[in-house]
């Protein structure tokens, strides 16, 4: 079981959090042409890197805020827990 | 190739089993092939394998990183089943159920193909209204469904919970009685057996470094083991899909995660079919040796660990008991992790790429094992034609620009929800 | 009354209290303190079961964990449990047993005649064969080959045992209480810290229990009580028996298992079976010992054949002799040991030692013991059937190639010892990258990945000394680490025999003629022949060895098996061990109980249950329940015999004629409260919403990104910055996730706050013609009219003193409110509504009218929005606007969104007017087509239309659009129906809705 420090309430334990996927992909701003491949790398097309990963998690049983996670995906080693405003 | 059967088996005794021959032979990677399968999982074996057979391509090459059969392939809980809604799934599943019904002969290994049948039981009328939805379309599809009211349910499976003291009360379930399970590895070897006797060279130990990719063509693929010249490439890597993809500088609707799975020690047998929870995700089936195989959910975020958490394990336990109260007293002997190519709309994608002579095979989610003979045939078409086949039509990497879906759960795109 | 081979005074166990049991049928006793293995062995009994494949006796042969033979079918309180180790079950009084894998029974077994046929059944063998014909496999191979494997049976009863969860945080986490254990979990205890220490067996001290040392002038054994005295007696340390640490999972969170009950004829009242910890610790000692590896030869399955090791845990923790004429067979000097023991209590030994010119304190003292010792000797093969009853011997060369002539030597037990293997699966499991130590020939811990050391024999460690002097060190600097605490406790002076070191040499060459198996995996009966013939046929790498052979598959999981099979296929591929690497270590160390891992979700507590706050009422009034997500809603509420069908019609009826009130409570409600509320929710719906009045509600559709219908609803703008938003039941907190997502992460700029108040809130639906007269009763002090409170209007109000929120909002398309008051006055909102509705005919309507009542109307919910669907799948697409963008909207272009002939919802009236057309039927045109039939749509629900008094179904059809009035085909093979039917508009009922508007 995971063991995170969620940056507004310290370390918790996995099951109060869920998980929220990639955290580098941005939301295209509303109103904006954008073209087809760029809406389907937002929506579809994921990097799912092995090693360092940027992730969105939410406080789901606590806070309910969502955070950023940098964690190994071979290891799950968590290196870095961010507010959901704060870049690394 | 010596043939197996029970005479052989005898004759082969009289001399202590000594003059048994490889069932493959380790083979060095050569300079140059027409076609090199990366990936030498059961997908991947196949697609030499039909490649051979089906298309007389034999200058062909498995190139994997580890033991072949290692990945998924090894990791799966064996079972195969057609029992999907959309037309696309369900077509493709029921030619490889054609397959399967004759791979021992085919292959002259026997892969233990068990069709003991597959329930899917329903716990509220919605749910049998979904389920009676897919099995209808089963059924137009030409596959068997049948459709299980709560006493037809318990006379076949009397040891799911019947009580009163159940959240989820059975109300019913769908049956497909020629869905069943195999024996993961003797697939995998039996394909392997086979292609090897055709001339395939088969490689382990031999991992992919990078592409030699120009003018948007394949020319060649680089390895630990030395460059090789090629002009087609099938990846059938799933679990690494996106590792190899970051090689090629391709981002596809795959995400990797990770699926638990767990069996009980060896018991004399007491359930004979494949049996899902409708209330959650939980599926469990007895194997020849005895082991009850039980898997469910994911473990819920990108993971290459091939190494599970217990929280996952304990919700699908729990489920476990939810849907087989008895299963409380037995004991989990051993559990493992496999990693999943999940696809943005849970179905797989075999496809050509915009790199000419790449070939793609990857996003099978849970549902790899099952689709092993149906991916290799197609794939294999796929690659000797240069286009793709009927049957994986719908399989396109272009699907989800067009909208054109497959989404059997309709969950979407957080491939980490199952 | 004595027992042959019990003694009389050596031993741990309670010689004051006897206890009966029975084993295949017949009566035996032991003692307290006993387990199933040492009472049996006691008593002469050595044959307890048959292999897996062959059906070979099985005995003993090992005295724990590692037991890769003795499991038995165990009975206990009217329940029986298969697979349980005789060398693990402690002996209780009325325990009963039997031998499992054998038939009729375990003397005499129809199975053994696998064991002369075994040269046909190598390893692989049914990969080979069982082909023809092909449906021979299911039907006649697979049902007997399934009946002959497996193990013990399974009862299908329901478990009545309890077993919990605790979940704990430490400093230290300390696994195993031998030497290593006890010396660190001391040491950091006088150190501050907090510490857990586990032991998976009853009795503490590991093999200080049964070997000769003298620490601090104290025998092992007294050191080792007089250390857990001590720690039991420290606020700081939690000490635990017959608690098994079995997985090491991420961060340094453990799992333990606690058999509290095991060891008792039943589980005491309220008490669990077994209880699971959750350790999350800052440290991790691993001090789990060592297993001792067999050594390998002829027939060496045989019952009598053990560990060494185990004959002295026998006779030193037991009093039990596992034989009185002991054959010793040892490459180290661990035999010499037991052979002193077997010595110092009247029997005579003879060890017989690879070695040739071994030298040691512990080989000179067998020596004054006048011990024979045969040096250079090997046992080529085990002789007799069900037990040992002689060996074949011989001299072995120096090279260990050629054996010399073949003797006879009389004996009843071989005690083996091919040196030891440290018990490195924790450690493994944490991720720690193990290697391989030449000394030792096995695996010991490598570099640490999380916070966890390995200490003592797990650590390859193997003298007394070494072993407490690191421990002592470890606890102390990990717990000051954590405590800064600086006590230092000295290590005590330790006596202890030295050992010279071990033969290399482990399995015993074949003599030219013979065919005797040598087992590697013993319950698998993996020999080495089928080793060989595996690497043979090119099954090369580890894995392939350990799947083709199922080496090291079996209960035991390969403890004392798999290093060996290394050592052969390493010895076969010309390779050294490291290089063929071990199959990976996973959790469980051992098996474990599944109740113990789910712990209390059982039953009706597998899932939460919610209930509304007008649940009582609704049980009282004979409300039937259906599930809708977590929560219970009633589906109608039954009067007399009438069935589902019959109830809710007459709910639906009631509805449309006079007025109806259903429950609504588990409808999600999220609060939206700030400045920009109006434009995120203007973002997150298709439709616009930044000139909504204060005092009204709109309906809202939103979708996923992907373009996909998520959710629908009614928002409701109740003062200048609030609004008021309801979900559907299921979506209810994927939408308020949703919500929070977009404005934490996407849009932080937003100044919004939003939370769920579904709980807060109480709701019902009042619904039919006469509804605004009974809100005039209900709400007398204000203007409830048409014009007063207009459709989509909202009016707050006092609902006899409390305060309650009016929305008047349909789902029925009937004129219809929905009234919300706080959850506590959920209560007595319903029972004014039933005491003033009296008037009226009001009736009560569960959710199976309210489908009728939704879909003669057309309107769509679950089973159309299915998470498949587009808006204008569901005739929804007036609701997107064209001006503004939304989540989602940008995917609605796609190809397959926009196609002409995109499906759509319809209405379907089978041509008769009296056949219900089935849900999940499929609508086609031609009912006779050839397989596959193209199918245009299928029926996404059905009701029977109390309107109009015949069956209407709604569907999603391809080119839905220009379907109406189309005859087709709905067919549901599953029932065997097919019916035709017209395609008619999805609006069934009061198309233009002015009912609502009424």
């Amino acid at each position: 079981m995971l063991h995170i420090k969620c940056p507004h309430c310290g370390m918790r334990s996995q099951n109060e959090f869920s998980y929220g996927g990639d955290a580098t992909v941005k939301r295209p701003e509303l109103n904006k042409e954008i073209s087809d491949q760029e809406w389907d790398n937002f929506v579809y097309n994921r990097k799912s890197l092995r090693g360092k990963h940027l992730e969105l998690w939410q406080h789901l049983s606590g806070c309910r805020q969502w955070i950023k996670v940098e964690r190994d995906t071979a290891t799950h080693e968590i290196f870095k827990t961010l507010k959901a405003n704060e870049d690394i | 190739m010596q043939k197996y059967s029970i005479f052989n088996l005898i004759k082969n005794a009289f001399s202590g089993h000594q003059k048994w021959d490889l069932a493959w032979k380790d083979a060095t990677p050569k300079k140059e092939y027409d076609v090199v399968i990366i990936g030498g999982g059961g997908h991947g074996l196949a697609t030499a394998y039909y490649l051979a057979k089906e298309h007389n391509i034999t200058n062909v090459a498995i190139i994997e990183k580890g033991w072949l059969g290692g990945g998924n392939m090894g990791r799966n809980t064996t079972i195969i089943r057609s029992n999907y809604m959309h037309d696309d799934n369900a077509l493709f599943s029921e030619f490889g159920m054609d397959l399967w019904r004759r791979m021992s002969q085919d292959l002259n290994y026997n892969v233990m193909f068990s069709p003991r049948g597959i329930i899917n039981l329903a716990h509220s009328d919605a749910q049998m209204n979904i389920f009676a939805r897919r099995g209808n379309s089963m059924r137009l599809n030409g596959i068997d469904a049948v459709l299980l009211n709560r006493e037809e349910v318990k006379e076949i499976i009397p040891m799911a919970d019947f009580s009163d003291n159940v959240r989820f009360p059975i109300f019913g379930g769908l049956m497909q009685p020629s869905a069943g399970t195999a024996r993961h590895d003797a697939v995998a070897w039996g394909y392997a057996r086979q292609a090897d006797s055709m001339g395939v060279d088969i490689i382990q130990n031999c991992e992919v470094t990078g592409f030699d990719v120009s003018g948007g063509k394949i020319n060649g693929v680089r390895t630990s083991r030395g460059d090789i010249k090629v002009k087609k490439i099938g990846l059938c890597v799933a679990g690494s899909t996106n590792i190899l993809a970051e090689k090629l500088n391709m981002t596809i609707p795959v995400e990797t995660h990770l699926l638990q799975a767990c069996v009980t020690e060896p018991l004399k047998p007491v359930l004979d079919k494949v049996v899902t929870f409708g209330a959650g995700h939980f599926y469990i089936s007895q194997s020849d040796k005895g082991e009850m195989v039980m898997g469910g959910d994911l473990d819920g975020y990108n993971s290459y660990a091939q190494r599970g958490n217990l929280p996952t394990l304990q919700h699908v336990l729990t489920e476990g008991i939810a849907m087989m109260p008895f299963l409380s007293k037995l004991k989990m002997l051993r559990t493992w992790g496999g990693i999943m190519d999940m696809s943005m709309d849970g179905s797989p994608i075999i496809d050509k790429t915009h790199i000419e002579g790449l070939y793609l095979n990857c996003g099978w989610c849970y549902g790899g094992f099952k689709a092993t003979p149906a991916s290799g045939w197609t794939f294999a078409h796929t690659i000797a034609q240069d286009r793709v086949h009927k049957l994986n039509e719908g399989y396109s990497l272009s699907r989800f620009n067009t909208g054109h879906l497959l989404d059997e759960k309709g969950l979407g795109t957080k491939t980490w929800i199952s | 009354m004595t027992q042959d081979f019990r003694l009389d005074t050596v031993g741990l166990i309670n010689r004051d209290k006897k206890l009966s049991f029975i084993f295949n049928g017949n009566n035996y006793f032991g003692y307290e303190g006993d387990t199933l293995a040492s009472a049996l062995l006691a008593n002469g009994v050595h044959l307890i079961g048959r292999s897996f494949k062959y059906h070979r006796p099985r005995g003993f042969f090992g005295a724990g964990v590692d037991e890769p033979y003795a499991v038995v079918q165990l009975y206990r309180n009217n329940e029986t449990e298969p697979n349980v180790k005789a060398t693990e079950q402690e002996l209780f009084e009325g325990l009963e047993a039997k031998s499992v894998n054998c038939w009729p029974s375990v003397n005499f077994d129809i199975g053994a005649i696998n064991n002369f046929l075994k040269v046909f059944l190598p390893a692989g063998f049914y990969y080979k064969t069982f082909m023809w014909p092909k449906s021979f496999w299911y039907k006649v191979y697979e049902p007997f080959i399934r009946k002959a494997a497996g193990l013990g049976v399974a009862s299908t009863k329901h478990d009545k045992e309890r077993y919990e969860h605790k979940y704990e945080y430490c400093d230290l986490l300390i696994a195993g209480s031998g030497p290593a254990g006890l010396a660190s979990a001391y040491a950091a205890a006088k150190n501050g810290a907090r510490v857990i220490l586990a032991e998976d067996k009853p009795r503490y001290g590991g093999t200080l229990l049964t070997s000769e040392v003298n620490i601090g002038n104290q025998t092992g054994k007294e050191w080792s009580e007089n250390i857990i005295t001590e720690l039991k007696e420290m606020p700081n340390v939690t000490v635990r028996n017959r608690s098994q640490v079995f997985g090491y999972y991420d961060h340094n969170m453990l799992v333990m298992l606690e058999k509290i009950s095991d060891h008792l004829p039943k589980t005491k009242k309220y008490h669990p079976k077994q209880r699971l910890w959750y350790i999350r610790a800052k440290e991790v000692l691993i001090s789990s010992g060592s297993i001792e590896r067999p050594l390998v030869f002829g027939n060496n399955d045989t019952p009598g054949v053990m560990l060494s090791s185990a004959a002295k845990e026998y006779l030193k923790v037991y009093g039990v002799l596992v034989g009185k004429k002991p054959l010793i067979f040892t490459n180290n000097d661990s035999g010499y040991e037991t052979a002193i023991e077997f010595k110092k209590n009247g029997v005579e030994p003879i060890i017989l030692d690879t070695r040739k010119e071994p030298n040691s304190e512990t080989i000179e003292e067998a020596k004054n013991l006048g011990i024979q010792i045969k040096l250079s000797y090997v046992v080529v093969a085990a002789k007799g059937y069900k037990k040992v009853d002689s060996a074949e011997i011989a001299k072995i060369s120096d090279n260990k190639n050629n054996l010399g002539a073949l003797e006879n030597i009389n004996c009843d037990c071989i005690c083996v010892s091919g040196f030891w293997t440290p018990t490195i699966h924790l450690a493994s499991q944490s991720g720690n990258k193990t290697k391989f130590d030449k000394n030792i020939d096995a695996f010991v811990p490598g570099v640490s990945k999380q916070n966890e050391t390995t200490l003592g024999a797990a650590n390859g460690k193997f003298t007394l000394e070494e072993t407490l002097k690191d421990s002592f060190d470890a606890g102390y600097e990990l717990s000051k680490k954590i405590t800064k605490n600086e006590n230092k406790i000295l290590c005590p002076k330790v006596v202890e025999k030295k050992k010279t070191t071990h033969d290399k040499f482990w399995c015993v060459p074949l003599p030219k003629g013979k065919t005797y198996k040598r087992f590697l995996d013993f319950q698998n009966d993996v020999a080495v022949s089928d080793v060989e013939i595996a690497v043979k046929e090119g099954y090369r790498s580890i894995e392939h060895v350990k799947r083709y052979t199922t080496l090291g598959m079996a209960t035991d999981q390969g403890k004392t098996s798999n290093l060996n099979g290394l050592q052969l296929v390493s010895n076969i591929e010309n390779k050294i061990v490291p290089e063929v690497g071990h199959t990976t270590f996973r959790p469980p160390y051992t098996p474990v109980t599944i109740g113990a891992i789910v712990g209390r979700e059982v039953g009706k507590h597998s899932r939460p249950t919610r209930k509304s706050p007008i649940h009582y009422w609704h049980e009282k009034n004979n409300a039937v329940f259906v599930d809708a997500g977590v929560w219970l809603r009633p589906r109608y509420y039954k009067r007399g015999n009438e069935t589902l069908f019959e109830g809710s019609k007459r709910e639906a009826k009631n509805v449309r004629t006079n007025v109806g009130v259903c429950d609504v409570t588990t409808l999600g409600k999220i609060d939206i409260k700030g400045p920009d509320a109006a434009e995120l929710l203007n973002r997150v719906y298709t439709n616009a919403w930044l000139k909504l009045p204060v005092g009204k509600a709109r309906y809202g559709v939103m979708l996923r990104e992907d373009g996909i219908v998520m959710d629908d609803g009614t928002t409701t703008r109740i003062s200048e910055n609030h609004y008021h938003m309801t979900t559907t039941t299921a979506q209810a907190a994927n939408v308020l996730s949703h919500l929070e997502y977009y404005l934490q992460v996407v849009w932080p700029e937003l100044n919004v706050n939003v939370v769920s108040t579904t709980e807060q809130w109480a709701g019902v639906a009042i619904a039919g013609p006469k509804s605004r007269d009974l809100l005039k009763k209900l709400f007398p002090k204000i203007d409830v009219s048409n014009e007063g409170l207009p459709f989509m209007g909202y009016l707050e109000g006092e609902l006899f003193g409390v305060h309650a929120r009016i929305f008047r909002i349909s789902f029925s398309g009937e004129l219809a409110y929905e009234v919300n008051v706080e959850s506590d006055n959920g209560s007595f909102m319903w029972e004014k509504i039933m005491e003033l509705g009296k008037n009226f005919e009001i009736q009560p309507y569960g959710t199976e009218a309210l489908s009728t009542l939704r879909i003669e109307m057309g309107h769509v919910a679950g089973s159309e929005l299915d998470g498949r669907t587009i808006p204008y799948d569901n005739s929804l697409e007036g609701m997107i606007s064209k001006k503004k963008d939304f989540i989602g909207k940008r995917s609605l272009n796609r190809k397959a969104f926009v196609a002409k002939d995109r499906q759509k919802v319809v209405g379907v009236i089978p041509l008769d007017k009296k056949t219900s057309i089935p849900e999940g039927s499929h609508l086609v045109k031609d009912k006779n087509a050839q397989l596959p039939n193209p199918k245009l749509g299928y029926i996404s629900a059905s009701c029977w239309s109390v309107e109009f008094d015949n069956p209407f179904s709604l569907a999603i059809l391809k080119d839905g659009k220009n379907m109406i009035g189309q005859k087709l085909f709905a067919m549901s093979p599953l029932k065997n129906k097919t019916i035709a039917v017209e395609i008619v508009s999805s609006h069934y009922v009061d198309p233009k809705g002015e009912r609502v508007r009424s």
